[in-house]
């Protein structure tokens, strides 16, 4: 037997091997490029930066709403090692099955319902995986992670990671700011690139208006990631990343002491307060009274504290009045009267009309003699006769068709003061108020059925008329800047950038500006001279021009409403204030309407002893 | 004594010492990249695990020199005793604390060893003792179960251990049964001419048995493989061929040129027995791809059916079953021609941990993924060198002791290096052993040293012995 020829077996069996070997690495490593593609899916991972969210400053550079830094504490099921339950109860400061409970909470939370095309039965499924990461807790303060992060060595699995979320240096301006509140499915379709479940997004007011710019850009990071899912290198030296970018700051007209002084003043009554610098529309302040600190609804473990209870507080302090609430204006409206009479030329400067309060009821004044006193005195049945002039023209013969054509053209100058129309301002939510047209009295009387006799309650802001406060402060604006607003709104540039372009849009009503000065001296006297009805809102050196009203409520007391603006040479401040429930305008709402604007002009308030008793008058009625 | 110095010095194998050099060498430096532990970049920090295969090798390299010390006669008469002494320990192991499943460390302290990595020493050369015994007869039944008892008592004790990547590399023996012509004849002849009442002298499986047994293994796999594919070919646009028929189509070809070629070369005595082997064969792997296909395609479960395609990776199971091999494939797959770079390792580098396993079983990977195509090539090479070196060494021995445990210790090396590349370019299941110098492991770095060690010492020696 030649057992030595059986090298050649071995021989052939070594080079065979190797040659396999050698041909399958070559396949392996340079022809085949699935592996790298697999060793892609393996190892890198894209991950999606989101920028702190663009601060608000207010007109003096204020920070108003700011970002603080907060933490969640994940873990990863699959990375838990031996759990200590009873040692993380400790540390977490939770009983021991609270430990348990959580980890189903969680679970649980993710379960999904989807209906099979089959059956058409409702199955459950749980979107939960042991590999993802899940926050154990949310939102914990850096003092509260403080004490917890250097323990977390003990328990592999779980890891801390930050969320910038919102912080309010002002507990004021809930209303305007909004929210920030986990996005919504419905929500989350629209926009499947930036956000994903679990994203906050602007849920009210400002935040939710300027979501786009103020959320920022996000970035991509591209890493690579160890098998525990850790980040271990960037991937190529992080050429493809691009850098997440925060949103620019909003520079408000807002200024945030004007507001606190607002809220203040207005605590213990319902009500608003809006203030707009009438040169440019600005808003220098809203308040809307009860409102709420904006820092109780920053992350979503506040929000389930928190909100519940705000929406079941009867007074409504997540309400946006100065947008929302639509209100009888009273006699501020009959600015807008004497406007339109001029304009359409059925009064004149020198119109008289006798206080005859058999038609409708007055307050004890001499007789107007002018549109000035009638707006000085506040007279109603001056305004009365006036306005069925303009609905009443004798246009047509028939009385009903006459009053149809006064209140056609009536409804067009209401219009192009703002009024029955939604202003393009830029906060969530703002409503347009009620101008009763022809259509509206159709629907409720039937055609031809309704004439001025019938609707005269709108002749002295009363009956179907309805302002929001926001519009009555654009009244105070138009009379201010003698016919002609730019839209309210609150963001005076967006970074550098200036306001959107709509409000540099310069709007005049239907009034030649010729009529104003006229309606302005009557407001000047209502103010400055004797028989006026807002004495109270004299300030020591500072001409205030202002109409008060009084919104007669059928469900209770009337309701005391102000517009003002000062100084009247040179206007730097409109105002609007709206008072539920607090009888006479001159009584309440003017004096509040002078503190603000003494505030605004002087920084401070003078007439200690006015500001006294508006802090210490509680009108809420129980 | 100055003769034997003298002769110590002139007979060294360089080729040998050169080869196993290199790899030692290749393997500190990639295991410094694999095991690479930022808090301890000094390479021969003994808390790191580069530091502790140094060590090893140190300790391997010293016992190695000690052993160069001692007479080559001296060697094959302490053979036994050092054989019970590692049988001895293999027994012990058995019954400490299991780790992973495998009771295969004896510790010492921080330190343990597996005496298994030391029983393929033992056991090559206890093997190359018995066979090396001058009055041995090759095709007595005594000598059969002899050999036979040796390796299946080691290996049984190796099984008990479940241990079952070394107990596999223990069939690396029967190769060197082979070599040595030491037939299973006496096994075969015994029922057929006991039992069936046969007359045959011998038979020519019995006298081949192993490469018969591991070339139908291999058929097998093969015919596993392929046998549910279906191929179309361009000169048959509209049948869709199934695999097994592919198979047999190829061997039927394969047969053929044969078969032409036996004719055309050689005399008239050689081509008939050439025929007629070829003839067995074809008719033998026709009988095997037909049997093992019906079987896969008729008579298997899915679910069996399943278990054997994730087996043989035609199924993915890439995050699940196959996690460790997927992910080894993808390290190695993305080295690309020229590798990441030294410390580049992206799936396989200690930070990342994609690789499990990436120290030990599954070092390759990071070789191959940082070194690319190119550097794994030259290993391959490398690896070829020594075993062909190694057979190279073993003919030229005039002792038969000294050959048979050169055949041992190149067939321990080729069952390590092409079960572990396999599994780690996807050509074999997972089975867990060592890369010989890449793989970290003190008991696998000290055996190896031993055993290349003994062998150098034997082979420098060739002279002074007899021809047995």
């Amino acid at each position: 037997m030649n057992l030595e020829g059986r090298r050649i077996v071995f021989l052939v069996l070594f080079i065979l091997v190797s040659i396999i070997y050698s041909v399958r690495l070559f396949y392996m490593q340079v022809i085949d490029d699935r592996w790298i593609a697999r060793a892609a899916e393996v190892s890198q991972k894209r991950i999606d930066v989101k920028p702190p969210r663009g601060i608000l400053l207010d007109r003096f550079g204020n920070k108003v709403v700011a970002n603080k830094t907060y933490y969640n504490l994940m873990f990863v099921e699959d990375k838990i090692e031996e759990l200590d339950t009873a040692a993380l109860a400790k540390l977490l400061g939770l009983e021991y099955h609270q430990i348990g409970e959580r980890f189903e909470e969680i679970r649980l939370s993710l379960d999904r319902k989807t209906r099979s095309k089959k059956s058409g039965n409702d199955t459950v499924v749980n979107d939960y995986r042991s590999y993802m990461p899940y926050a154990f807790i949310s939102e914990l303060t850096a003092e509260e992670i403080a004490g917890i992060a250097s323990e977390l060595i003990y328990f592999p699995g779980f890891y801390e990671e930050t969320v910038s979320m919102r912080d309010y240096p002002y507990p004021n301006g809930g209303n305007i700011f909004g929210y920030l509140n986990e996005i919504r499915p419905h929500e989350l379709e629209k926009d499947r690139y930036f956000y994903k479940m679990g994203d906050f997004i602007g849920r009210a007011g400002l935040e939710r208006e300027y979501e786009k710019e103020l959320r920022g850009r996000k970035g991509t990071k591209f890493i690579l990631t160890s098998a525990r899912g850790k980040a271990v290198d960037n991937f190529a030296d992080g050429k493809l990343d691009t850098f997440a970018l925060q949103g620019p700051p909003l520079q408000l007209g807002l200024d945030i002491e004007l507001q606190a002084y607002g809220e203040e003043l207005m605590k213990n009554k319902l009500g608003c307060i809006v203030a707009i610098e009438p040169a440019t529309g600005e808003i220098l302040a809203m308040v809307s009274s009860p409102s709420y600190d904006p820092n109780l609804l920053v992350g979503s473990r506040n929000i389930r504290k928190n909100y519940v209870e705000l929406n079941a507080d009867s007074l409504k302090p997540m309400f946006p009045r100065p947008l929302q609430a639509e209100y009888p204006p009273g006699s501020i409206f009959k600015l807008v009267q004497s406007l339109i009479g001029l304009q359409e030329g059925v009064i004149t400067e020198n119109s008289s009309f006798p206080c005859t309060k058999s038609l409708v009821g007055c307050h004890n004044h001499p007789t107007a003699q002018n549109v000035q006193q009638a707006i000085q005195f506040s007279c109603n049945p001056y305004f009365y006769y006036e306005t069925r002039k303009i609905i009443q023209q004798g246009k047509d013969k028939n009385m009903f068709k006459d009053a149809e054509i006064g209140l056609n053209i009536w409804e067009k100058y209401t219009e192009s003061f703002g009024l029955g129309v939604q202003l393009e301002t830029d906060i969530y939510g703002l409503r347009p108020g009620v101008i009763p047209n022809v259509a509206f009295y159709d629907r409720w009387y039937g055609k031809h059925r309704w004439a001025f006799s019938t609707i005269r309650s709108n002749s002295i802001g009363q009956g179907e008329v309805k302002l929001t406060p926001l519009q009555m402060a654009n009244l105070a604006v138009i009379m201010a800047n003698g016919g002609w607003f730019y839209t309210p709104h609150f963001v005076k540039s967006i970074g550098d950038d200036g306001p959107r372009p709509e409000f540099l849009e310069r709007h005049s009503t239907m009034v030649d500006a010729k009529y104003y000065p006229i309606v302005q001296e009557g407001m000047r006297r209502v103010v400055n001279e004797g028989g006026g009805t807002a004495r109270r809102a004299r300030i020591e050196g500072i001409v205030v021009a202002g109409k008060t009203g009084t919104a007669q409520n059928p469900h209770g007391e009337d309701h005391s409403v102000f517009i003002a603006y000062a100084p009247f040479e040179e206007p730097k401040i409109a105002i609007s204030v709206f008072i539920e429930n607090a009888g006479f305008g001159g009584t309440w709402a003017a004096p509040i309407a002078s503190l603000m604007i003494e505030k605004y002009l002087k920084r401070e308030v003078s007439d200690t002893i006015k500001e006294r008793r508006i802090l210490d008058a509680n009108l809420i009625i129980p | 004594m100055s003769r034997s110095l003298n002769s110590v010095r002139s007979n060294w194998d360089w080729w040998l010492i050169s080869i196993i050099l290199t790899l030692m060498l290749l393997g500190v430096i990639n295991l410094y990249s694999a095991a690479y532990n930022p808090e301890r970049t000094f390479l021969f920090d003994i808390r790191a695990l580069y530091g502790k295969q140094i060590m090893w090798m140190g300790i391997g390299i010293f016992l190695g020199v000690v052993i160069s010390l001692i007479d080559s006669e001296f060697i094959r008469k302490l053979t036994p005793a050092a054989f019970l002494v590692v049988t001895f320990l293999l027994v012990i192991v058995l019954f400490s604390r299991p780790i992973n499943g495998a009771r295969s460390w004896l510790g010492f302290g921080s330190f343990g060893i597996q005496p298994s990595e030391f029983a393929k020493v033992s056991t090559a050369l206890m093997l190359a003792f018995l066979i090396g015994q001058g009055r041995i007869k090759q095709i007595a039944k005594k000598t059969v179960f002899q050999v036979l008892a040796l390796v299946f008592g080691t290996m049984l004790l190796i099984l008990a251990q479940n241990d079952t990547g070394t107990f596999l590399v223990f069939t690396a023996f029967f190769f060197v049964m082979y070599r040595e012509g030491i037939t299973f004849d006496p096994i075969i002849l015994y029922f057929l001419n006991n039992l069936l009442g046969l007359r045959y002298k011998s038979t020519w499986v019995g006298v081949h048995f192993i490469p018969v047994l591991f070339g139908v293994i291999f058929f097998s796999i093969i015919t596993l493989y392929f046998a549910e594919s279906k191929h179309s070919f361009y000169f048959l646009p509209s049948i869709d061929v199934p695999g097994w028929a592919v198979l047999v189509g190829i061997m039927t070809v394969l047969g053929l040129v044969i078969a032409l070629f036996a004719n055309q070369l050689s005399t008239a005595r050689a081509k008939r027995r050439i025929l007629s082997v070829v003839l067995v064969s074809y008719i033998g792997s026709i009988l095997l791809i037909g049997a093992v296909s019906f079987a896969y395609l008729k008579v298997l479960q899915p679910h069996q059916k399943v278990r054997i395609d994730l087996w043989l990776g035609k199924l993915e199971d890439k995050d699940g079953e196959d996690y460790n091999r997927n992910r080894a494939l993808a390290a190695v797959g993305s080295g690309g021609f020229s590798g990441n770079g030294y410390q580049q390792a992206v799936l396989a580098s200690p930070q990342s941990n994609h690789v499990p396993e990436s120290e030990t079983d599954f070092i390759f990977c990071v070789y191959a993924e940082e070194w690319g195509f190119l550097g794994s090539l030259l290993l391959v090479f490398l690896f070829t060198a020594l075993l062909v070196r190694l057979i190279m060494i073993a003919e030229r021995q005039r002792s038969r002791f000294a050959r048979v445990y050169a055949y041992s210790v190149a067939m321990i090396i080729f069952y390590h290096f092409a079960i572990n590349i396999g599994m780690n370019v996807g050509l074999l299941p997972v089975i867990g052993i060592p890369l010989p110098f890449f793989s970290y492991g003190g008991s696998a770095m000290m055996a190896f040293s031993v055993m290349f060690f003994i062998l150098l010492k034997l082979d420098s020696q060739r002279k002074d012995v007899l021809a047995t």
